[in-house]
């Protein structure tokens, strides 16, 4: 798998550039307006669904957070249309900021720690030996391909209070506290192992992925390098990592959006507990609006999430805008 | 240039231990669900099983439904893979090689829908399904997961098609192949790695979609698919670890087999790909 | 391979025409005997709350009466309010549902269930008042008491006698002395009690005479802060202390019956049906089960207890309705109230059928405190509080972990409050 970073990184730019100014025969004007419609007949499939699996219920979750909306109003299917009121009783609330406080510093500790340890990875792999890099790829692959609702739970059972292997090996390096310990019992612990699970998932792709495209770095770009004198970090500066910044936005996007909504991993591991201690943003929409049957509320919180999570990666947004512009 | 030994052994020795921490817990898992239960609460951990059981896993298929839970699955996540690579192929086309009016709207707009937090529409999606009564069904399941994973389909397969070289196509247009027939004969084989590389993500998404089928599918036996067979079963078998970790085993496998599978070929088509173009 | 298709082609053509049917029940208004003829009712039942056995008895009695057919789905409390709430929005619902007492008058507030006031005046004139009180909202039935029970003592016989003990204990501190006996002599776990097995805890609080929620004008407000509910959760803490069982969790993750089938544990609190899942775990644990009245203060006086308890309700969504009222019928019938009283120890929802609790070791232990019983408050707003996070399994938890009941009241005030002036 790849990532999709806004520059192709083969096919160098002008290449694609001689596009239909080739060598082609010269078009009738009837086919090359048959022509111009076709981009849009070939991404009509693709809006059309998204439009309606995704627009509508994205509007009747916006709706829906202008309700009134508890148990015997879905049960009797009546819509009770309260303004804002659900906006305003989020938005004055202490519990909803302190919520989104968390989910930012939540989101950034753990991109930031999965990217670092990724990008790592992705160069280590690039200095290892052909046999062991083949074998550290498959334990990342392993590790990648793991489905969420199998390693939360597989992750409960390593972090088990009793008969769980951490806690025996803390015991036996000396923490003798920690033989009976209970990894949910606190907000920090139950950070620490849902981060754990959550980093250990997301490295491989970062790691793969930064490996692939080190590959394709030309080595004549090194080469032009070291006649020029740069060393080891030298040229690590000056020519791997400008050719892996694409790669890194592109895939920092994605980890920001994925482990934003890391919804799986924080639910099951300990249901946003202790005390609502761990809940994240999609934790807590749920928890507030289909656990607390509070429906209309949980569709405001849901819709505000959405919004925080533009404000997050807008900067990466523009800068795609910006790239896109440059290409036409 | 010659690298001391000290310079040769760290990295090896990084990634042995790298390897350790990315394989222990799916080690952990297939080995906890083939031992005994004995040994599986025991005050000190059995780290290689030496007598094996399958009882765990008889526990865990022997639950009600099981193997309907296993065809849903697998019909949900293939079809819904298979058409959005279908959608998404056509629509990749026009983003890496057409030149037009608002390309650049469609490209932000897929990636806007790409964050689309779904778990937390999840009453939204449920009273659109319940109007239309299609509760317990494989269609909506179907339709809302070929959703989740169209717009990542479409914006990684433009990467894919944008990388394989276009003098190929136009050459086979020279030819007196029409663009159709240039796409299908010359690009649709050169995209096949990116085709499956793009398809393991929509697979394990898919796969692993629990918050929808939650409220879609309730009827036990209906509509419903694996990871609901496994949370139930572990609210069930809390503390019956052995059958707990067959169960994942059995859920991870299918995933696991595929990964390792396509991601040579993948990263290997990818590479490739790059490296002639 | 062939046949089995032809079967389900045509398994799948009798679906259909069973729904496509579905719309002519109410004009066709023939409630004889045949009038239900390829009619299926579905009817949630809880986890472990009616024997197999009970319930093939009465789908097979309820085919003879009505030819209809009975289909028992067998549902897990743990986010049952949920699934409940948009299931009765839908098109079918469940026909006939368990609900529980707690929980009852929300759903009744919600316009979910169907007006039971006619079937109540036929068949349920002798209903023991007390248990039915929750099943009436604004003067009307909208369900069925089906059975109550409350909580005892589950022994293991074996490791009592293991530790040189052998009589049962009259009084808490003699209980918790015997505790401390196995501890100390035998390597079994004294009690599997975890943090959160808050229906005991409610139980305790009612024992000490205090109340959970107290009225503050016209609103129910957290009354956590009350001594006697600190008082309750002190003893809890003291025998809390005794096991192993993890703070954070209820009794039911994992089911504490199965803990206890393992066998090397001394005594848990829960239901008297809850030993029929451990025998179900480990057949050879039956002969070692005892039970006993979970002791109070002094000899005599048994300890507060949580008067649980479920009633059946028919769906107002459910096109079912007569049919669903003739299932009620006969599932409450003496016959079929009075097995289920019998079987699971339970208590009948009227005085009439007691008898059949004579002999029944769980029953005959919980009788003595079920004069001493109570229930959590019966207002609409108390379903919202059970949600999770349930705020008194936060509260408890809390306690366990080493903060003050006043802390630990304070703490979950808010969320507590919140729930109980929750908009409905």
């Amino acid at each position: 798998m790849t990532v999709q970073t806004e520059r192709p990184p083969s096919g160098p730019a002008g290449v694609r550039k001689t596009g239909d100014g080739g060598p082609g025969r010269p078009k009738p004007r009837a086919a090359s307006r048959a022509g111009a419609l076709a981009p849009y007949l070939l991404l009509l499939p693709a809006c059309v669904v998204t439009v309606l699996l995704l627009g509508w219920p994205l509007l009747k979750d916006v709706l829906l957070s202008f309700q009134n909306l508890n148990m015997a109003q879905l049960i009797q299917h009546v819509t009770e249309w309260n303004g804002i009121d659900n906006y305003k009783e989020v938005l004055t609330g202490e519990d909803f900021w302190r919520v989104t406080l968390r989910s930012i510093l939540f989101t950034a500790v753990n991109v930031v720690l999965t990217m670092v340890l990724g990008a790592l990875t992705g160069l280590l792999l690039a200095r290892l030996g052909k046999r062991m890099r083949f074998t550290l790829m498959i334990g990342l692959v392993l590790a990648w391909a793991m489905p969420v609702v199998a390693a939360t739970t597989v992750y409960q059972w390593l972090f088990a209070q009793r008969f769980g292997v951490v806690n025996w090996v803390l015991d036996r390096l000396g923490w003798h506290s920690m033989a009976d310990y209970s990894w949910t019992s606190s907000q920090m612990s139950t950070f620490f192992v849902v981060t754990l699970l959550i980093v250990w998932m997301s490295v491989p792709f970062v790691a793969i992925n930064l490996y692939a495209a080190t590959t394709i770095i030309p080595g004549e770009l090194y080469e032009a390098a070291s006649l020029d004198g740069a060393g080891g970090w030298r040229s690590f500066t000056a020519v791997t990592l400008p050719f892996l910044r694409p790669f890194l936005y592109a895939t920092t996007f994605l980890e920001i959006i994925w482990i934003f909504k890391a919804f799986v991993q924080v639910f099951t591991f300990n249901g946003g507990g202790p005390d609502r201690l761990t809940e994240i943003l999609p934790v807590y929409a749920y928890v507030e609006g289909v656990g607390n049957q509070h429906y209309g509320m949980g569709a405001a919180i849901a819709v505000l999430t959405i919004l925080i999570m533009l404000g997050l990666t807008a900067y990466y947004l523009r800068i795609v805008l910006k790239q896109e512009e440059d290409e036409l | 240039m010659k690298r001391s030994l000290f310079g040769r052994l760290w990295p090896n020795v990084t990634a042995v231990v790298l390897f350790i921490v990315c394989v222990f817990p799916v080690y952990w898992m297939f080995s906890t669900a083939f031992k005994p239960t004995g040994d599986i609460i025991s005050e000190t951990p059995v780290w290689f099983p030496t007598d094996v059981t399958f009882e765990h896993f008889r526990t865990a298929t022997d639950a009600d439904h099981f193997w309907t839970y296993v065809r849903n699955s697998l019909t949900v996540t293939c079809l819904a893979v298979l058409f959005s690579l279908i959608i998404a192929l056509a629509g990749s086309f026009a983003l890496a090689r057409m030149r037009f009016k608002g390309r650049r709207g469609f490209v932000i707009g897929f990636m806007l829908a790409q964050m689309a937090p779904w778990e937390v529409m999840v009453i939204a999606i449920y009273m659109i399904v319940r109007d239309g009564s299609m509760l317990n069904s494989l269609v909506p399941l179907t339709a809302f997961y070929m959703m989740m994973i169209l717009p990542f389909t479409i914006l990684t397969l433009r990467g894919f098609v944008a990388a394989v070289p276009k003098e190929l196509e136009e050459s086979a247009m020279v030819d007196g192949c029409t663009r159709a027939q240039a796409f299908r004969r010359v690009i649709l084989p050169l995209l096949a790695p990116g085709l499956m590389s793009t398809s393991m993500f929509g697979f394990i998404t898919a796969w692993n979609e629990f918050p929808l089928v939650l409220v879609l599918s309730k009827e036990a036996g209906g509509a419903q698919t694996l990871p609901l067979w496994l949370s139930s079963f572990q609210t069930q078998f809390g503390n019956d670890w052995g059958a707990t970790m067959a169960a994942s085993s059995l859920f991870a496998v299918p995933i696991l087999i595929l990964f390792v599978f396509l991601q040579r070929k993948a990263v290997s088509g990818l590479t490739a790909g790059a490296v002639k173009g | 391979m062939k046949r089995k298709l032809i079967a389900a082609i045509g398994v799948a053509g009798m679906l259909f025409s069973v729904a496509a049917c579905g719309g002519d029940d109410g004009d066709g208004k023939s409630t004889g005997a045949d009038g239900y003829e390829g009619q299926t009712l579905t009817v949630w039942v809880m986890d472990g709350s009616s024997p197999d056995e009970w319930q093939k008895d009465l789908a097979a009695e309820f085919e003879t009466k009505t030819k209809a057919k009975v289909k028992f789905e067998v549902q897990q409390w743990n986010g049952i309010q949920q699934k409940l709430t948009t299931s009765l929005s839908e098109e079918n619902p469940p026909d006939v549902f368990e609900v529980g007492n707690t929980q009852t008058p929300a759903y009744a507030k919600t316009g979910g269930l169907a007006d039971l006031t006619e079937l109540k005046s036929s068949i349920g004139a002798d209903w023991t008042e007390s248990l039915n009180e929750s099943s009436v909202f604004e003067g009307k039935q909208y369900a069925a008491p089906w059975y109550f029970a409350n909580r005892v003592v589950l022994y293991n016989k074996k490791v009592w006698a293991d530790a040189g003990l052998k009589d049962t204990p009259k009084t808490r501190d003699e209980f918790h002395d015997a505790l401390k006996t196995i501890g100390d002599k035998t390597d079994a776990e004294p009690i599997y009690l975890p943090g959160q097995n808050w229906y005991h805890f409610v139980g305790l609080v009612i024992g000490e005479g205090g109340e959970l929620v107290k009225k503050d004008g016209d609103k129910h407000v957290s009354n956590l802060d009350d001594p006697k509910v600190a008082a309750a959760m002190e003893t809890y803490k003291k025998f809390q202390a005794l096991s192993k069982a993890p703070k954070d969790k209820d009794e039911a993750t994992p089911q504490q019956g199965e803990v206890f089938a393992k066998g090397n544990v001394g005594a848990f609190i829960g239901m008297g049906w809850e030993a029929g899942i451990a025998i179900e775990a480990n057949p050879k644990i039956e002969k070692d089960i005892g039970y006993f009245t979970i002791p109070g203060d002094t000899a005599g006086q048994p300890e507060g207890v949580f008067l649980g308890g479920s009633n059946l309700a028919v769906a107002a969504g459910s096109k079912k309705q007569d049919l669903a009222q003739e299932f009620l019928k006969l599932a409450l019938s003496d016959k079929f109230e009075g097995g289920l009283a019998k079987a699971n120890g339970v208590i009948p929802n009227k005085e009439s059928l007691q008898s059949n609790l004579k002999g029944n070791a769980p029953a005959e232990a919980a009788a003595p405190a079920a004069a001493v019983g109570g229930t959590t408050p019966l207002i609409p707003e108390w379903a919202a509080v059970e949600n999770a996070p349930n705020p008194i399994k936060t509260y408890m938890t809390a306690v366990l972990n080493g903060k003050s009941p006043a802390e630990a009241a304070a703490q979950v005030e808010g969320e507590f409050n919140k729930r109980l002036a929750q908009e409905q």
